[in-house]
């Protein structure tokens, strides 16, 4: 018999620093070493470019204009007593509610709809997500379309209970809650998906409890499902009001640049008209700046309000 | 109750998610059986010819201009095989956000195509080059006088010749034929009103509500309109301007610093339209209303629209029409009209701007071509050598560009201006606020930006 000969052989030189650390901070260091190439892109396109449009809100700036004169706090100034700024945050505010609304309660009715063992169960989570996964410009021509005054499917349905053409998209009052209904149709496929994840991190234990005390559906669902859906209804609720806040392409797209008149021009369309159309980059900043600080007030609010009451 | 509550949500949203899709689905099959041929897609870049001088060249026509165009360069690029072109279409409003930042960033193209109203902008800015030299009172090969005054007077801006013309694109209207002669009247032009009463009662006989009655009669009903005499809703803005004129009114005053079309003629101007709609019933309101589809369909009696409905009119639709220069509300003649015009940097030069001057000359003398795109060849020899039997409304409507077209004022936001204006005007005509307060708080943020420059 051979004895089995136990040979130590040179392992890779290990490098070592000079020094010694912690093991918090070996990892701390290895976090950040990972966060690396996020951070780098992070910091030039996007906290540089912040920076660049605060410094820009002080400025006349004009795209080709050869003089960029310093105004100071003009563009806010002109910015808090311009009508139809204060008109644009109203139009939004009001399509944020509407939206973040819908779209949590058609979420939250399509999640537990489909959370419920049915047969073809992920055809349907599928089928209900799609609309999520369009463009906005794909949804803008399709509602734009379904909305249509002239040739709308929307009219042709209502035709058959005698409701005569509405024009959705030329009626003032219309028009907000027409665009909410095709941005709640389209986006609530995202809500839904969250809320399917917080239905299914519910212990079923708690369901089987109920039931033995005698708790009906409707009670399991106000007193247990709710309650501890709360962390995901923040969730849900201040990604919404922060994407809701800044829409674009459905005012833009379906109701022909925010039309009528100014009667769907949301802050997003405000500031697009004044930076591209009328090219004046300096105030379309300062327009930038505030709708940015109403979105960190709004959310601050939302955190404060509902978090109160969240378990984690 | 639980199961009940899923059981209902779900087959609620099934419920709409099917309705969506079977509808859509059904007007799809439906708008295949009446399905015309399709146009000719117009690409949004392409590679003409394979010569060593390479020009890039920007430019707006998205529709079936940019096709003929696109051809006439091609024929171009056959005859001068050492240049060959690259063309961006990009829609106009893109490609003035386009150009800007281009221009910013020095990654411009070596020409591009803009309209006329758009050169105070961007001379102001010195980023055009003086074409003063192409033209024969510069030493240059094109006749001053193979241009309109009306047409000359939108390239010249300080002193200076910034552009050579492609055409005189502008309004007019595009009558239904088949309607006209249901009704009892004229599709001849030679029989258009000359009065705004006229006109009125012109819509009024061509428009229909459900039970056949016309908007003379006692019985019709307003609120069930079939068929349209007329629709407002194309463009509002330039309809307005064609309007204001008629009037004797002026977009900007003399000295070009002070807005004025809220003046007298302006709010007479846009009262007469607003009448159409909601004292005479015979045109919907411009919001949710598309022109273009409303003729198509045969909803509509009288479209106002521009010269390049021609090709959509003969390739799109089946409704028998004809071309008719635009209506005339007020007590002069006046129609709007626009230039598309050659432009090139200043800072382009050597053997890049030889190419790109050749190209504009060489497209300059085959005009004639560019009739077949709907628009009106620039120059006047060109007008005068087109075909009657293939372009009528390009010859008629291009003498009313000549005769008595108003063009979109000369300043260095015009753009904006006409943003302004054109959201004024939809506040109006679509009952949102009264004509004068509309025009009023439109003026007064035109002025404002005016005077910011």
């Amino acid at each position: 018999m051979f004895g089995i000969i136990k040979q130590k052989l040179p392992g890779p030189k290990r490098f070592t620093l000079p020094f010694s650390l912690s093991l918090k901070t070996r990892e701390v260091i290895a976090a950040y070493i990972f966060l690396a190439p996020f951070l780098i892109f992070f910091s030039i396109f996007f906290v540089r470019a912040t920076i660049s449009s605060v410094n820009i809100s002080f400025y006349d700036w004009r795209l080709l204009r050869p003089t960029r004169p310093y105004v100071g706090l003009d563009n806010y100034v002109d910015l808090f007593e311009d009508e139809i700024w204060w008109a644009s945050v109203g139009h939004t505010v009001y399509f944020t509610a509407i939206t973040v609304v819908g779209t949590t309660l058609v979420g939250l009715a399509a999640a537990v709809a489909v959370t419920r063992p049915v047969r073809g169960q992920g055809f349907f989570r599928v089928l209900l997500y799609i609309p999520q996964l369009m463009s906005v410009g794909a949804i803008g021509l399709i509602w734009n379309w379904l909305l249509s005054g002239q040739f709308g499917v929307i009219n042709y349905i209502l035709s058959f209970v005698g409701v005569r053409p509405i024009n959705w998209l030329g009626e003032p009052d219309l028009v907000l809650p027409a665009l909410s209904l095709a941005t709640i149709w389209w986006t609530f496929g995202f809500p839904m998906l969250i809320f399917i994840a917080g239905l299914q991190g519910i212990p079923e234990q708690l369901y089987e409890a109920a039931k033995i005390d005698g708790a009906s559906g409707w009670q399991s669902f106000v007193y247990i499902t709710l309650p501890l859906l709360r962390p995901t209804i923040l969730f849900v609720t201040v990604t919404g009001v922060i994407g809701h806040f800044q829409v674009f392409g459905q005012p833009y797209i379906i109701s022909g640049g925010g039309g009528p008149g100014r009667a769907s021009w949301t802050v997003i369309i405000y500031l697009y008209q004044q930076a591209w159309v009328a090219f004046r980059m300096g105030y379309g900043a300062a327009v930038a700046v505030a709708i940015a600080i109403i979105m960190a007030v709004i959310t601050a609010v939302q955190f404060v309000t509902i978090s109160r009451r969240v378990e984690y | 109750m639980f199961k009940r509550l899923s059981l209902i949500s779900f087959a609620l949203l099934l419920a709409m998610m099917g309705m969506m899709l079977s509808f859509s689905l059904r007007s799809t099959v439906a708008q295949d059986a009446t399905a015309t041929p399709a146009p000719t897609e117009t690409p949004i870049v392409a590679e003409i010819g394979a010569g060593g001088t390479h020009i890039s060249f920007w430019n707006g026509l998205t529709g079936s201009d940019g096709v003929t165009l696109n051809e006439m360069l091609a024929k171009f690029a056959e005859e001068n095989p050492d240049v060959s072109v690259t063309v961006e279409m990009i829609a106009w409003n893109t490609l003035y956000q386009k150009l800007q930042t281009a221009f910013v960033a020095g990654t411009y193209p070596d020409m591009f195509l803009l309209h006329a109203s758009e050169i105070p902008q961007y001379a102001s800015y010195g980023v055009l080059r003086d074409l003063g030299d192409q033209y024969t009172s510069g030493g240059g090969w094109l006749p001053d006088d193979d241009l309109s005054e009306t047409t000359m007077s939108g390239l010249v801006w300080d002193g200076m010749i910034y552009g050579i013309p492609l055409d005189n694109h502008g309004r007019g209207l595009w009558v239904n034929t088949d309607m006209f002669e249901a009704a009892g009247i004229s599709p001849d032009p030679a029989t258009a009103p000359t009065t705004y009463e006229g006109w009125v009662e012109l819509f009024q006989k061509l428009t229909l509500d459900a039970n056949g009655n016309n908007a003379l009669s006692p019985d019709f009903d307003p609120e069930n309109v079939v068929q349209w005499g007329y629709a407002c809703g194309e463009w509002i803005n330039v309809n307005f301007i064609a309007a204001l004129y008629q009037h004797g009114g002026s977009f900007l005053s003399e000295d070009g610093k002070t807005i004025t079309v809220n003046s007298e003629a302006g709010i007479t101007a846009l009262q007469q339209t607003y009448d159409l709609i909601y004292k005479y019933h015979v045109t919907p309101p411009p919001a949710g209303f598309d022109t273009w589809q409303g003729f198509g369909a045969g909803t509509v009696a009288v479209l106002p629209t521009g010269t390049w409905y021609r090709n959509q009119s003969l390739l799109q639709t089946d409704i028998n029409s004809r071309a008719w220069p635009n209506w005339q509300f007020g007590p002069n003649k006046a129609t709007w009209f626009g230039i598309h015009t050659f432009m090139v940097p200043a800072g382009l030069e050597g053997e890049k701007l030889d190419a790109v001057l050749q190209m504009i000359q060489w497209v300059s003398e085959h005009q004639i071509d560019w009739a077949a795109s709907g628009q009106v060849p620039a120059r006047l020899s060109a007008q005068a050598a087109l075909d009657p039997e293939n372009y009528p409304s390009n010859i008629l409507l291009g003498q009313t560009f000549s005769e008595y077209g108003v063009q979109d004022p000369q300043t260095t936001v015009t753009q904006e201006l006409l943003s302004l204006l054109d959201a004024g005007l939809q506040e109006a005509l679509n009952d949102i606020k009264p004509v004068e307060q509309a025009l009023n708080e439109a003026a007064e943020l035109m002025q404002e930006a005016l005077d910011r420059g």
